[in-house]
This record gives C-alpha cells, sequence and structure tokens, in this order.
C-alpha cells in the first residue's frame, strides 16, 4: 500500500478541503559539518475531519514536523499552512492568536499548570483569549471523559490518565479547527491509552474535530484514519485505515 | 490571568516571603524617616508659634551681613534708649526688652548639663506677663542679681526646685544663683531639648556684656491698632542697623532654619534607605530571574495555550506589583513603627515632644507605597522580559536546551554602564554634585554586576580549589555547582558586593579623614594641652572667657594661648577666622609657612590665610582683602601670609589685638591650648583640672588624648555609617539565603540521585556550605576591590578640602572578606538543612 510522494496537482486538490498543509518543507538544525537536516523537502496535506498519525523512527522528524505546522518552530524553507493562513509570515502576535482560537494541544507530559485545578485549567485557554466558558460544552466534555468528579483537584491529585483527559478537554474547550497530539499516550498504561484514543476517535467521528497525532505507538496509530510515515526527515509513504499489522509491517519497512 | 498569578504566588510563599523582605527592610527606612521627620518638623513649628504667640512684633539688630537672613544672620545690640522710643510709639501696648546668651546649668554633683547638640539658653525674663512665652509653673520672676526661673525639663531630671542652689556657667566666671521660679513652654516641659536660665533684665545685660544694651524689644500692639500701621510706625523711629519685623516672621524663620536642619537630616537617611532598595532591587531580580528559569515549561505551556507575550509579561510583572505592594505596606506599618521608638529615643535624651503626636501624613504613604511598588516592578521587569523571550517550545520535554543569550550585548552595556558611570562619579566628583556621584555609583555597580558572569566561572574556580581539595566530593561538587551557573552565581554575589563595596569605600574615606586629620592635628599644636568646652570648635564652645586667667597662674605652665574665633564679611559670603597672640606661636600653635612670616605679619595687624583659600580666592601674600565685620563694618586688610592647611585654625588668621579691634568684648574663647615648663606630667595634670573646676564644662586632655579624641569622633560617625549600611548587607545575606533554596530546590532530583548513590546528610550540608562560601568570597573580594577603588577616589577628590592623606586599611579590608565569608556560611545553614532533609526517595520521583 506504499505511495509516492504527492503531486503537486494532488495537493492543490488537498488545499480545498485540507485543515492544514506544508509544502516543501524543510528544517535543518547547525551549521557546516554539524548541520542536522531534520526535515527535507516535506509537502503534506492534512485532511478535515479526519484522525491523522505521524509516525517513524526516533530521529526521523516527526516532532520537527509537527512543530513547524503548529507554529511552535519556524521552517528553514517551504510553507505551512492552516486553512489558507500561511504561518511562515506571522508575527507572535498573530501566532499566539492562531493557536488560541484554531489549535488545541495534548502533550505527552507536563501538560497541566500545577497550581490550577482541572476545571481552571481546562477553562484557561477561553481565559486567556478574554471569553465566556461555554459551561455546557465543558460539563459535556467532562463526563465524557469521566472527570467530573475531578474538576476540582489540582493535577497533582489526579493520576496520569485523569491529567491527559484534562489536556485533552482543554485542547477541545474552544472547539479548535485542529488539534495537535505529540505521543499523547507516551506516558500512559494500556488502559488509560484505550480510553484516550477511543476519545480522540469520537471527537473526530462525534464532534468532528481533525487531529493530527506524533507517535510511535503502533496501536495508538491504528486508531487513525490514515497514517503517514516518516524517514530521515522524508515522507516516506502512508496508509489509509490502518491495522495494527499493516503499520508493524510499514516499521519493519523502514529499518528496524 | 490574576488566577494563575495569585495562585503561583500561594504555592510559593517562603519564597515570595524571603524576597519580599528585602522590600519590606527598605521601606521601613523611608516611611520611618518620611514620619520622624514629619514629626520634628510639626513639633517645632508648633512649638515657634507658641513661643511667638504673645509677641506682636519684634525690634531687632538688622542682619549684620549681606546675603544673610533669618534665624542664623549675624545681628548686633542696640542701644537700651530704643526701649522708651518704642514705648512712645502710638498704638504700643506694652514693650520690653531682652538679651541673651550662653547659660550653662552645673547638676549636684559638679556636672556641667549638656543638652546633645541643643542650645543651653540664657535669656531675659519677660517683663510682664502678657509678653511672655514662658508658662509660670512655681514660684516667682527672677528679681535679684542672683535669682534665676529654670525651665521645668532641667528642673525635674536633676532635681531642682524652686529655692534650691544652682551654679550657671557663663561667659565670664560661673555664678551661684537661687531658683526663684519654674517655667514650661505651653504644655511642653522644654524647648526642644534646650536648657533654659532667664534673668532679671539688668542681670542678663551684666552677665552677657550687653550693659545699656539691648538684643531685641518685644511688643505687643493696643487692641484696636492695626498691626502694620504700627510696624510702619515704629519703623520710622528706628536708627540704621535696627529693624522691627512681626512675631510670625521671627516664627516663620525658626522654622525654616529647623526645616532645613531636619531636610539634612531627612537626605543623609534617605540616602541609605536608598543603599538598602538598590540592594533590595538586586535581591529581587535574582529572584524573579531564578523563578522565571524555574517556570521556563509552564510559562512555555501558558504560551502554547494561547498566552501572548504580553500576558506573560504582564503576570510576571503583576506577581511583582504584588509582592512589592504587600511588602510596602508592611514596610510602611513597620517604618511608623520605627518613627515611634526614634521619638521615644529623644524623648530618653531629653527632648520633650508633645506626645501623642506621630505626623503621618499621605505623602508618606504615597512615597512609601510608590518607592517599594516601583523598585520591585523595576526590578522584575529584565527578568520578565526573559519570561517573554520563552519559545512556546520549552514546554516539550525534548527541548531542553537552554537559549543562548547575548554575551556581547551584556559585554557591551556592561562596559558602557561602568565606565559612563565612572565618568559621570568622577565629574560629580569634581564638581562636588553628591547626586552625579550618586548616579555614577548605581552606573559603575549595574556594570560591575553585568560584566560580574564573566569573571564568576574562573574566580568560582580558583576560590573553590582549595575547598575542593580539603572538603573530598562535597567540596568538589560545591564548587561545580557555582561554576555550573556562573550568571546566577554573579548575580547573587552582586547584592553582598554592592553592600561591601560602600563599606569598604566608606572604611577607605573614613580611614583617610582620620589620618589626615590627626595628621593635621599634630602638624598645627605645638601645645601640650587643649582645653576645648562643650562643644569642640564651636563659636558656642562655652569656654569662659575668665578660664585662661585661672590656669596661667599654675606654676610650670609656661604658655597660655586663647584661641577666639569670629565671622566676617568678603565677597558676599561670611566666613570663620581664628585669632591667636602673636607670642604663641611656634609655642602652642604651628603654622606651616607656604610664603610670608606670620609672626611679623600678625604683628603687622595682617591676616594670614590658608593654602587652599589662597587657591581658590586667588589671593597671594600683599593683596588687600576688603572685608565687613559686624561692629566696625567695611575695612580693608592685607594678606601678609600663606600658610599651609591647619586643623585647629582653618583657612583665616589674625592677632590677638586685631580681634579686640573688631569684635566686641568678653567673646568666649573656642580653644585654649598650654605649654608647660616640663612637658605634661601627671601632677601637673591634676593641678590644672583642679584649678579648673569651677569650669565645669571644660575638657582637659594632653596633645595625644586630644588627638585621640578627635580619631574617635571620626570612628564613631563611621560606625554610625556601618550600622547605617548593615541594613543593605543584611539584604543581600537575605538573597543568598533565598538563590540557596531556591537552588536547592531546583536540584532537588539531583541531590535525591546523589544521597542514593551514598552521599550522607552531613556532605549534603558541606556541598551546599561550599557553594555559599565561594558565593560570599566572591562578591566580597570583587565589592572590596571596587569600593577600595570608589574611596581612594573620594578621598583623592576631596584632597583640596583637607584630606591630605589616602590610607588603604588593608588589614581591615580583608576583614570584611573574612566576615562576608562567615556570613555567607551563616546564610547557608538554612538552605543547607533543608537540602540534607530531602527525603531521597521523594527527591528522585519528584518530575
Amino acid at each position: 500500500m506504499l505511495s509516492t510522494q504527492p503531486s503537486s496537482r494532488d495537493v492543490v486538490h488537498d488545499l480545498a478541503t485540507s485543515v492544514a498543509h506544508a509544502v516543501d518543507l524543510v528544517k535543518t538544525y547547525g551549521e557546516g559539518n554539524a548541520e542536522v537536516r531534520a526535515l527535507n523537502g516535506v509537502t503534506i496535506a492534512f485532511e478535515r475531519e479526519r484522525f491523522v498519525a505521524v509516525m517513524g523512527p526516533s530521529g526521523s522528524g516527526k516532532s520537527t514536523l509537527m512543530h513547524c505546522m503548529a507554529g511552535l518552530d519556524v521552517p528553514t524553507s517551504g510553507h505551512t499552512y492552516i486553512g489558507d493562513l500561511e504561518i511562515g509570515e506571522m508575527d507572535d502576535t498573530h501566532l499566539t492568536q492562531l493557536r488560541r482560537d484554531r489549535i488545541g494541544f495534548i502533550f505527552q507530559s507536563f501538560n497541566l499548570i500545577p497550581t490550577l485545578t482541572a476545571r481552571e485549567n481546562i477553562e484557561l485557554p477561553v481565559t486567556l483569549a478574554g471569553g465566556k466558558v461555554d459551561a455546557e460544552w465543558l460539563e459535556f466534555l467532562a463526563a465524557q471523559l469521566s472527570i467530573t468528579d475531578r474538576l476540582g483537584h489540582h493535577p497533582a491529585e489526579m493520576s496520569g490518565g485523569q491529567q491527559q483527559r484534562t489536556a485533552c478537554a482543554r485542547a477541545l474547550i474552544r472547539r479548535p479547527e485542529l488539534i495537535f497530539a505529540d505521543e499523547p499516550t507516551g506516558n500512559l498504561d494500556s488502559n488509560s491509552s484505550t480510553e484516550m484514543l477511543n476519545f480522540l476517535r469520537r471527537s473526530v467521528d462525534e464532534f468532528h474535530q481533525s487531529i493530527v497525532m506524533v507517535t510511535h505507538d503502533v496501536r495508538a496509530a491504528a486508531h487513525a484514519d490514515r497514517v503517514v510515515f516518516l524517514a530521515d526527515g522524508e515522507l516516506v509513504g502512508e496508509i489509509l485505515a490502518p491495522t495494527v499489522d499493516d503499520v508493524l509491517e510499514q516499521m519493519k519497512q523502514l529499518g528496524h | 490571568m490574576w488566577r494563575v498569578t495569585l495562585r503561583g504566588m500561594l504555592a510559593h510563599k517562603l519564597r515570595l516571603a524571603l524576597t519580599g523582605l528585602a522590600i519590606v527592610l527598605g521601606v521601613t527606612f523611608v516611611s520611618g524617616t518620611l514620619v520622624l521627620t514629619d514629626t520634628l518638623h510639626s513639633t517645632f513649628s508648633t512649638l515657634f508659634s507658641n513661643v511667638y504667640r504673645n509677641v506682636d512684633l519684634e525690634v531687632r539688630g538688622a542682619a549684620a551681613f549681606s546675603n544673610q537672613t533669618g534665624a542664623l544672620a549675624v545681628r548686633e545690640p542696640f542701644a537700651q534708649s530704643l526701649l522708651a522710643t518704642v514705648r512712645e510709639v502710638p498704638g504700643v501696648a506694652l514693650a520690653g526688652g531682652s538679651v541673651s546668651g550662653y547659660a550653662q546649668y552645673v547638676d549636684k554633683q559638679g556636672h556641667a548639663i549638656s543638652t546633645g547638640g541643643a542650645p543651653t539658653i540664657g535669656t531675659t525674663y519677660p517683663a510682664s506677663q502678657r509678653l511672655s512665652w514662658f508658662h509660670l509653673v512655681a514660684g516667682t520672676a527672677p528679681r535679684t542679681a542672683t535669682q534665676v526661673v529654670m525651665d521645668q525639663g532641667t528642673a525635674q531630671k536633676f532635681g531642682f526646685h524652686v529655692g534650691s542652689r544652682v551654679t550657671i556657667l557663663l561667659p565670664g566666671a560661673p555664678r551661684n544663683f537661687t531658683i526663684s521660679g519654674i517655667v514650661k513652654f505651653g504644655t511642653a516641659n522644654n524647648l526642644a531639648g534646650a536648657t533654659i536660665a532667664a534673668f532679671s533684665l539688668p542681670t542678663a545685660q551684666s552677665l552677657f556684656d550687653k550693659v545699656g544694651r539691648l538684643d531685641t524689644i518685644d511688643v505687643l500692639v493696643a487692641r484696636g491698632s492695626s498691626l502694620s500701621s504700627v510696624e510702619r510706625a515704629i519703623a520710622t523711629e528706628l536708627p540704621k542697623g535696627v529693624e522691627v519685623v512681626t512675631g510670625q516672621t521671627v516664627a516663620d524663620e525658626n522654622t525654616s532654619l529647623m526645616n532645613q536642619i531636619l531636610g539634612f537630616l531627612s537626605t543623609a537617611l534617605l540616602v541609605f534607605a536608598f543603599i538598602a532598595l538598590f540592594v533590595g532591587a538586586f535581591t529581587i531580580f535574582n529572584t524573579f530571574s531564578i523563578i522565571v528559569s524555574q517556570r521556563t515549561r509552564e510559562l512555555a505551556l501558558l504560551r502554547i495555550v494561547g498566552a501572548s507575550r504580553r500576558q506573560v509579561f504582564a503576570m510576571v510583572q503583576l506577581e511583582a506589583f504584588l509582592m512589592g505592594l504587600v511588602a510596602s505596606l508592611l514596610g510602611l506599618g513597620l517604618g511608623v513603627l520605627t518613627a515611634m521608638g526614634l521619638s521615644a529615643l529623644l524623648r530618653a535624651f531629653g527632648i520633650s515632644l508633645p506626645p501623642g503626636s506621630l505626623v503621618f501624613s499621605a505623602r508618606t504613604v504615597v512615597v512609601s507605597l510608590l518607592v517599594g511598588v516601583g523598585v520591585t516592578m523595576i526590578s522584575a521587569v529584565s527578568p520578565a522580559r526573559h519570561a517573554v523571550r520563552i519559545a512556546p517550545v520549552r514546554a516539550l520535554a525534548s527541548y531542553s536546551s537552554a537559549p543562548a543569550t547575548s554575551r556581547r550585548r551584556r559585554v557591551i552595556v556592561g562596559a558602557a554602564l561602568g565606565v559612563g558611570g565612572l565618568a559621570v562619579l568622577v565629574g560629580g566628583l569634581a564638581r562636588g554634585t553628591i547626586a552625579l556621584v550618586g548616579v555614577g555609583a548605581v552606573a559603575i555597580f549595574v556594570g560591575v554586576a553585568m560584566l560580574a558572569p564573566f569573571i564568576a566561572r574562573p574566580m568560582a574556580s580558583v576560590l573553590g580549589r582549595p575547598l575542593a581539595a580539603t572538603l573530598g566530593a562535597s567540596g568538589v561538587l560545591g564548587r561545580e555547582n557555582s561554576m555550573r551557573s556562573p550568571r546566577r552565581t554573579a548575580q547573587t554575589a552582586s547584592a553582598l558586593m554592592i553592600g561591601l563595596a560602600l563599606v569598604a569605600a566608606f572604611t577607605v574615606f573614613g580611614a583617610s579623614i582620620s589620618r589626615s586629620a590627626t595628621g593635621s592635628i599634630k602638624d598645627a599644636i605645638a601645645a601640650d594641652y587643649v582645653i576645648t568646652g562643650s562643644v569642640t570648635g564651636s563659636p558656642i564652645s562655652g569656654i569662659s572667657n575668665a578660664a585662661p586667667g585661672v590656669i596661667s597662674h599654675i606654676p610650670g605652665v609656661d604658655t597660655v594661648t586663647r584661641v577666639d574665633s569670629g565671622v566676617f564679611e568678603f565677597g558676599h559670603s561670611v566666613f570663620n577666622l581664628a585669632a591667636i597672640p602673636r607670642d604663641s606661636l611656634s609655642r602652642t600653635v604651628t603654622l606651616r609657612m607656604q610664603s610670608g612670616d606670620a609672626g611679623s605679619a600678625l604683628g603687622a595687624g595682617e591676616v594670614l590665610i590658608s593654602s587652599t583659600t589662597a587657591t581658590s580666592k586667588n589671593l597671594s601674600v600683599g593683596d588687600t582683602m576688603r572685608v565687613r565685620f559686624a561692629t566696625t563694618g567695611w575695612t580693608s586688610v592685607r594678606v601678609g601670609g600663606v600658610f599651609k592647611p591647619n586643623a585647629i585654625l582653618g583657612s583665616y588668621v589674625v592677632s590677638e589685638r586685631f580681634f579686640a579691634q573688631h569684635y566686641a568684648p568678653g567673646a568666649q574663647p573656642v580653644a585654649i591650648l598650654l605649654r608647660s615648663t616640663t612637658g605634661p606630667t601627671a601632677a601637673e595634670t591634676s593641678a590644672i583640672t583642679a584649678a579648673l573646676r569651677p569650669f565645669a564644662n571644660l575638657k582637659v586632655q594632653t596633645r595625644s588624648q586630644f588627638i585621640a579624641t578627635q580619631q574617635a569622633q571620626v570612628n564613631q560617625i563611621l560606625g554610625l555609617v556601618y550600622a547605617l549600611l548593615g541594613l543593605a548587607i543584611i539584604i543581600a545575606l537575605i538573597g543568598i539565603v533565598n538563590t540557596l533554596l531556591l537552588s536547592v530546590f531546583e536540584r532537588t532530583r539531583e541531590i535525591g540521585l546523589l544521597r542514593a548513590v551514598g552521599m550522607r546528610r552531613r556532605q549534603v550540608r558541606t556541598m551546599i556550605r561550599s557553594e555559599a562560601l565561594i558565593l560570599a568570597v566572591f562578591g566580597g573580594v570583587i565589592g572590596v576591590i571596587l569600593g577600595t577603588g570608589l574611596g581612594v577616589a573620594l578621598s583623592v577628590s576631596l584632597s583640596q578640602q583637607g584630606i591630605t592623606d589616602v590610607v588603604v586599611p588593608y588589614s581591615n579590608l580583608v576583614l570584611f572578606v573574612v566576615v562576608a565569608a562567615l556570613l555567607g556560611l551563616a546564610a547557608s545553614s538554612w538552605p543547607a538543612r533543608r537540602a540534607a532533609r530531602l527525603n531521597v526517595l521523594d527527591a528522585i520521583a519528584v518530575e
């Protein structure tokens, strides 16, 4: 099921429907002999209302790709877009607005402000933007994520899974166009992982969210609609509607 | 925003309390000073308006010199016949004449009653109770030549009553009086600490050498007459050199003089408050820098979920604002308590203040809050900007490397500040502008603090070597830790550096003053004995003019020199001159001449001037000076010689005969110098002391004792300065405690790991102490070097003002570094114990 690099025609087609895309993305670190090419001309589009997993071995550039596309890091060359907005040209103020209004984030660890309660953490993107919290939506998310009785607690009083679900609720509170999840199950036991992935799946299917997830967990990737593979900073393949076995097979081919 | 800040602050109360303490102390100093000076100001203005409440108009000598006005002006007495003239003026209901002068009580044990700086006033008891500023509480007015009225303050403190006998020291010989009455001043027992002896007019006139003359005439205007028309009517009757003013004017003049003195006091205290706050600013800056770096991930996370740069900046500033506000309010409260304590202290010194009248003005609140909050917020600006620059990606574990900081900009800005500061400082010293000196010093300190990180690493390495060699693993780790973050090491040490730099600067300066003073006294005096009065060197020395005559009869006393002092006008300014008998030259007084011959010049009625005066006034031997004396008016005098700076005689010296020609008789000498045939012996000393016993306020000292006393006076002032700077040192130490606590917290995992692999608690403590030691010695060494430089610069620049020797007291300076090291060790004891107490498992488990 291996496909080649998408043609420019495909990208133009994707533009109409994609929630985010990148064209010829290059990112290098260091200079001269010490230069490392983390991304070497990646062109990719992420579809709306789809759950996309980005996989690859360590150092393949998958985290760098996400950071560049989320506007957290600046590419050396190439263009990145959220919707039809090119983020390479944005100053910090606009990037901040973009993150606040249109993107949600979930990380592997250290997701929550330790001094705020779970509810306050979830509300944070709204209060930072000076908006009004949609209480109904918050209660609904909390119920779906089974953290309703934890809302008044501080992160230190919650389990890792509860903390991660709180972060998940925070990512969704503003109903962003796109959620970036960076190894969201990396620190979780298998039960919590499954719960988490199921919820991400549901938010795409039922709440029409778009999610891009970076992971090296094969089982996690199998929850996605599409898995793209990176190696040495280049896009090396993708699988649609993956199963665990498909993904394992692909990873083996990538030199494991 | 508020919530994140507030929660963060509540989670770190200890850290905030320690940092805030620096501001609390500084603001306490500021508000205490303001409350105290406001209170004193209000006390004095009330006092003076009460004193002059019953006086509508006052006739007095006009200011004798140009450019002199108000309470400090020199005024000559006028003929008593003017009193009858004034009484004749229509609209004058009452008029009473008065003279005043020096009168100091002697207590029952035979000691002079001193006031700690306030005047000992002898005056005239008013002729009519209606003109009186005294409130007679017992007895009667003085009627005979042996009666006196005493103030209640002195009476109570020294157990005098109506009918008691009391000895009073006077310009002439001391005399005995009977107390006829006791007075208060409104509700106060004494007049701002002064003692009062009131005599009948004829008695006062004879005691103060003013027979047939008056200093003032107090006038009460008849009911129905207008004050200003009576004032004008009196003015037309007055001869030249006599003026009439309202009582209110006199009260205002006295109040404004008091305000001037209080202004000096509050400026001096506020300078130290400023120093404390400046050192505090470094502590705050450092703490916030550490807080920001420790919260890097948290701040980055906030940025990721949508906090703008402005919001992050505002968050750090809000924290600073709240901390500054709380600390300033606390400081304000403590300042009021301090002022109350100081008022109580004044009362203990015998200065009676009306009770319960602490003045707490709105200005005190505003200034204290502005200063406290302002300093905190400004100190937090740079850390806040640092926080703003944190990239959102730093929230992700994969990005843990610290961002590169601009070393070059730091070097350039630091060097520019240092060099610019030095230029401003030197300029300020050259022009004598204290504000410029302050600005320059601040710039130098900030510049050095900015450059300090670059030498922190090598210095910590060198300073830590002996520790590493002697303390084993703990010493090695301690050294490594202080080298690890040179910037933090330097920032923490900076506060201590400033404190020690100031201490060192004052030490060098003080030692130079002390040496110069004693050196020049040695060069100035050939006498075996020096006799001084209540206040050394002051025109109101209180030395009886009868004293020289008493001593000259003592066998073995060879030469008795009375040194007189007087004021004169020259070039629109008023100066002091000293007068000595011509034959004392080289017997008791040494004048090292630069040009001219002292003996012949004094004999010819010429003036001798010091070489510094010759330079600044552009005068040389043979020039003529146009000068004015209060009694005799304008005259010309020839410069007969130029002498090298002389600590005893000042800038202008004339002969005894010249002095007698131009000044009123009955002047009190400022010092008496003795030369004996044998040199000082115990027998002679006791003979002189015995002869002077009736003059209870006189102090007999041998030449070496006198020099030691002068040195002690310099040291006393230096001690006071040290005490005031001590506050800055304390604040710097709080900074060290704070930094070490924060760094222990930051390295919880690391310390846990060390413990897990077998480091004992004692070794952990030793490690933290080594770090503190390196920090303190680093700050101490740089501070002392910097301070020595500043002190030398200050001393050299004042060489014209009489600092002839620049002394660097090396042993003291080394001692300061040692003390700094010990203080650093003391400051580390709490953080060290905290680190040693860390539970190994918990420490490793912390994320």
